[in-house]
């Protein structure tokens, strides 16, 4: 239990850290992030009463728009 | 971003649009440790409001600038903006109020912190919430501040419903 319990302070810790970042650094962060999520979410399967437009944003980037 | 903030300050000066101010998960990272999100929100206040395609000119000026629609987005470099018109006095009044940032040497609007939270709790959902535990967590706003704000834009009954949700309170 106190291990548990230090992860979570260990992990709070750091999540704090992060929001003393600057603005610039943290949208980088976010665009690192989303890459991962595009990836993740085109591995769902499709629902099309739902996903249609969340799926279309999330389309893979063609090279030229990188 | 920083071809986000160019993109929207020249758009501004061309006369597309009467202003701007980034809203949504990118200006709740000026608050917050970062998030997870697909896009860029921004709002924009148009030149004429009343046209049905009220987002066209915004769209043909992108292409002028060789960026494309991308479903209800634009892709501009990494992100895909979404260009959202005010929808209520709240959205006029954010848009009003909002902070001149600097990103990296370049002015960026963007919707302050308070704003921000009662927007969220005016669309209700899940992830909105979580942006207002986000915001009061970092003490960028405090409860009397969204209390005060929601009650002037009629959302006492859904402030009142969060806090008691969230706030044990």
């Amino acid at each position: 239990m106190t291990d548990t319990r230090e992860l979570f302070e260990c992990q709070a810790a750091w999540q704090a850290g992060r929001r003393q970042l600057s603005w610039p650094e943290k949208v980088r962060m976010a665009e690192a992030i989303r890459e991962s999520l595009v990836r993740l979410r085109n591995t769902r399967p499709i629902d099309p009463k739902t996903d249609s437009a969340e799926r279309l944003k999330a389309a893979p980037r063609s090279p030229s728009q990188s | 971003m920083k071809l986000v903030a160019r993109l929207l300050n020249e758009m501004l000066a061309a006369g597309v649009i009467a202003d701007y101010a980034l809203f949504g998960a990118v200006a709740q990272m000026r608050y917050t440790e970062p998030v997870a999100t697909l896009d860029a929100d921004v709002l924009v206040a148009v030149q004429a409001p009343e046209r049905l395609d009220v987002l066209a000119p915004i769209y043909q000026f992108c292409a002028g600038k060789g960026y494309s629609p991308e479903g209800e987005a634009v892709r501009v470099g990494a992100w895909p903006v979404q260009f959202v018109p005010l929808f209520s006095e709240l959205t006029r009044e954010a848009l009003a109020q909002a902070d001149t940032a600097d990103f990296e040497g370049v002015s960026l609007r963007v919707v302050r912190a308070d704003y921000l939270a009662v927007i969220a709790l005016s669309v209700g959902r899940a992830k909105d919430f979580a942006r207002i535990l986000a915001l009061l967590e970092s003490g960028s706003v405090s409860p009397d501040g969204i209390a005060a704000l929601a009650a002037r834009h009629g959302l006492s009954d859904a402030w009142r419903r969060f806090r008691t949700r969230f706030l044990n309170d």
